[in-house]
C-alpha cells in the first residue's frame, strides 16, 4: 500500500521507462545546462543575481515543500527557519569571524532547535492550531528581532564578508554573484536529492500515508505524532541553507527575511507548479523571482501579484499549474473522439 | 500608574474581545481560520480615516460606511471560497485567506498610502480623570461594544432559529444540509458577520493609535492567541481570556519593554499548549 502510494507519486509512468544511468546521464545534462544558462543569457550581472536568487529561493521554498507536500501541514512558520540560518550566520561572520562552513553548522543547529521547540508545544494539538502556532512564532520573531539591539535592531547585521571556501590549492572566493552561482547550483542540486531520496525514503512514504488517511496509517502501527514532528524538524535545516546562501549573497540581514514577504513565497513557489513535484518548488521560485527581479511592479503591486497568483491557483486549479495542464490534455483529447 | 494600566488593559482587552468574537463564531461553525481577519481590522480602520479625511464626514457616519464597505468585502471573498468551505479542505483555506490578506495589504498600501495615519474622533478628546489615570471616551466606546455584542451573540447563537442553523452546521454540514439548512448561506452569514466584527474593532481601536496599512498581522495573532487560549468556539472564555490578554499586555508593558508584551504572551500561549492542548476553557 505504502509503495504503491510512493511510487505512483514520485516517478511519472514515462520516467519510469529510462533505465537508472540513462536516467542519471539526463540529470548531469540538465545540471550542466542549468549552469551555463546565465552565461547563454547574456552572463550580465542582473541575470547572475537572478539565477542565484532563484537558487536560493527555492531551497528556501523546498522546507516548506517536503512539510506542506508530503505531510499536508501548512507550516506558516520557515520564515523563522531562513532568517535564523541567515543570522546565525552574519552575526557569527561579522562579530566573531567565523567562517563559512562552521557557520551552516552552526545555523543548522540553531535551526535544529528552535524546530524542536515549535514541534513539541503543538504535538498534540489539532491540525489548524499547528500553522497558527507556527505563524505567531513568525510574526512575533520580526517584532522581537526588531526591538533587541543584540541581533541588530531594526538594521540588521551589515558588512556580512565574502563567501570563501576552501579548495583544491586555495580558497574559492565569490566575489560576484557570476562567482557565487556555482556554490548555489551545487547547494540546490545537493537539496533536490536529499528531497527526492526523501520521497522514496520509509519517512516519506509514511508522512504521505498519514496524510491521505491518518486512522489507516495509526492503523497500521504508524505514529502519525513521530512522523510529523521528524518530518518539520528535517525540513527546517534546508530552509535555513538557503538562509546561509542569502547571508552572503545580500552581505546584510534584516527583520524583513521574517516578513510575510517571504512567507507567500515560499508557500506559492510549491503551490503555484502543483505540489508534490520534485522539481516543482524550483519552477515556482524560478517564475516568481523572475517577476520580481525581471518585472517589478514595485513593492506594493508585487505584493498584489504574489497574494494574487496564490489566490487565484487555489481557487482556480488546487492542482496548480500541472493541475490546469492535465485537464487541457484531457479536454484535447476529449474533443478529438 | 497600576490604575492607568487597568484601565489601558481594560480597553486594549475589549478591543481584543471585539476583534475575537467574530473569528470564535466563524472558526466554531465553518472551520474557516481566516488569516485575512487582521487585514479586515486594517481596513475597518483605514475606510474609517479615508471617509472622514477624504469627505469630511463626522466620526459617527464614517463607522457605519466602513462597516458596509467591509461588509460587502466580507461577501466577495466568502462567495470565491464557497466551495472550498463547502469541502471543509482546511488547508486550502488557509492558505487562500493567507493570501487574501497579503492582497488587501498590499491593495491597501497602494490605495491610502504609507504613512501613519490618525482617525479623528470626538470621543479621543473626551476625557473622565480617575485618580492617575485616563479614561477617553473612545475607551468606554470599546468596553460597551464589545460587551454587547459578546452578549448579542451569545443570546442569538443559544436562544434563536439562526443561532440553532449555525450550530447545526457547525456540528455536521451535511446532515444539517438534509434538515433543508442551506449551508452556504450560513457560512456567508458567519464570515461576513465576523469580517464585520473585525473592521468595527479596527475602526473604533483605531483612534487610539496611528493606524499603518502594514498592521493587521499582530492583531490576528492576538486574535488567535485569545480564541486557542480560550478553547476553539468558546465565547464567554473568549471574553475573559480576551480582558486578561489585554490586562496581560497593559502590566507588561509598563515594567518590561512594550514590544516584547505579544512574545510574552505567546509564551504563555506555548505552555499553554503542551499542558492543556485544548485549551484553558475547554471541558475535555
Amino acid at each position: 500500500m505504502t509503495a504503491d502510494v510512493a511510487t505512483r507519486e514520485t516517478s511519472a509512468p514515462a520516467a519510469r521507462r529510462v533505465p537508472t544511468p540513462l536516467r542519471a546521464l539526463l540529470w548531469v545534462v540538465l545540471v550542466a545546462a542549468a549552469y551555463l544558462l546565465p552565461a547563454v543569457l547574456g552572463g550580465s550581472d542582473r541575470i547572475y543575481a537572478t539565477v542565484v536568487l532563484v537558487a536560493i529561493f527555492a531551497i528556501m521554498s523546498y522546507g516548506v515543500d517536503v512539510v506542506l507536500s508530503y505531510l499536508g501541514e501548512v507550516s506558516l512558520g520557515h520564515t523563522l527557519f531562513w532568517a535564523a540560518g541567515a543570522y546565525t550566520t552574519a552575526i557569527l561572520a561579522v562579530r566573531s569571524g567565523w567562517s563559512p562552513i562552521p557557520a551552516l553548522l552552526a545555523s543548522i543547529v540553531v535551526t535544529l532547535l528552535l524546530a524542536l521547540l515549535l514541534g513539541l508545544a503543538t504535538l498534540r494539538t489539532r491540525e489548524f492550531v499547528f500553522s497558527l502556532v507556527t505563524y505567531a512564532a513568525a510574526i512575533i520573531g520580526l517584532t522581537v528581532v526588531q526591538n533587541t539591539q543584540a541581533l541588530g535592531g531594526s538594521d540588521g547585521v551589515v558588512g556580512v564578508p565574502l563567501l570563501e571556501l576552501p579548495a583544491v590549492g586555495g580558497t574559492y572566493v565569490a566575489r560576484t554573484n557570476a562567482e557565487l552561482w556555482p556554490i548555489a547550483l551545487v547547494c540546490l542540486v545537493l537539496v533536490v536529492l536529499l528531497v527526492s531520496r526523501f520521497r522514496r525514503s520509509r519517512l516519506g512514504t509514511t508522512a504521505l500515508m498519514a496524510q491521505m488517511n491518518g486512522e489507516l496509517s495509526t492503523a497500521m502501527g504508524v505514529d502519525v505524532r513521530r512522523t510529523r514532528m521528524l518530518v518539520f524538524v528535517l525540513s527546517a535545516p534546508i530552509t535555513a541553507l538557503a538562509g546561509w546562501l542569502y547571508a552572503y549573497q545580500r552581505s546584510y540581514v534584516s527583520p524583513d527575511l521574517l516578513s510575510p514577504t517571504f512567507l507567500l513565497f515560499m508557500l506559492t513557489a510549491v503551490i503555484l507548479p502543483g505540489r508534490r513535484l520534485l522539481l516543482g518548488p524550483l519552477v515556482g521560485a524560478a517564475l516568481l523571482t523572475a517577476q520580481q527581479q525581471l518585472f517589478s511592479l514595485g513593492g506594493d503591486a508585487d505584493k498584489i501579484v504574489l497574494g494574487g497568483v496564490l489566490a487565484v491557483v487555489l481557487l482556480a486549479s488546487p492542482t496548480g499549474l500541472v493541475g490546469i495542464w492535465h485537464a487541457l490534455v484531457r479536454r484535447v483529447r476529449g474533443s478529438r473522439r | 500608574m497600576i490604575l492607568a494600566a487597568l484601565v489601558n488593559g481594560l480597553a486594549l482587552g475589549a478591543g481584543y474581545a471585539l476583534l475575537a468574537v467574530g473569528w470564535t463564531v466563524l472558526l466554531g461553525a465553518a472551520r474557516l481560520v481566516n488569516f485575512a481577519h487582521g487585514q479586515l481590522y486594517m481596513l475597518g480602520a483605514f475606510v474609517t480615516w479615508f471617509v472622514i479625511s477624504r469627505f469630511g464626514w463626522p466620526y459617527g457616519v464614517a463607522v457605519p460606511v466602513a462597516l458596509v464597505v467591509v461588509g460587502v468585502l466580507g461577501v466577495v471573498l466568502q462567495l470565491l471560497m464557497t466551495r472550498m468551505t463547502l469541502e471543509q479542505n482546511i488547508v486550502n483555506l488557509m492558505l487562500v485567506t493567507l493570501a487574501f490578506g497579503y492582497l488587501l495589504q498590499g491593495g491597501a498600501a497602494l490605495l491610502f498610502g504609507g504613512d501613519p495615519q490618525t482617525i479623528d474622533s470626538p470621543l479621543q478628546q473626551q476625557d473622565l480623570a480617575l485618580g492617575a489615570a485616563r479614561i477617553t471616551g473612545q475607551d468606554v466606546l470599546i468596553v460597551v461594544l464589545a460587551l454587547a455584542f459578546y452578549a448579542v451573540t451569545f443570546v442569538v447563537l443559544g436562544r434563536t432559529d439562526l443561532g440553532r442553523m449555525v450550530r447545526g452546521v457547525a456540528e455536521d454540514p451535511k446532515l444539517a444540509q438534509l434538515y433543508g439548512i442551506d449551508a452556504a448561506r450560513v457560512y456567508l452569514a458567519v464570515f461576513v458577520f465576523s469580517a464585520v466584527c473585525a473592521a468595527l474593532a479596527g475602526a473604533v481601536v483605531g483612534p487610539r493609535s496611528p493606524i499603518l496599512t502594514s498592521m493587521g498581522f499582530e492583531e490576528v495573532i492576538i486574535t488567535f492567541l485569545v480564541v486557542v487560549l480560550a478553547g476553539v468556539g468558546n465565547l464567554v472564555g473568549g471574553l475573559v481570556v480576551a480582558i486578561g490578554l489585554g490586562l496581560f499586555t497593559a502590566f507588561f508593558g509598563t515594567f518590561f519593554p512594550p514590544a516584547y508584551s505579544t512574545a510574552a504572551a505567546f509564551v504563555v500561549l506555548l505552555v499553554v499548549l503542551v499542558v492543556r492542548p485544548q485549551g484553558l476553557g475547554a471541558r475535555r
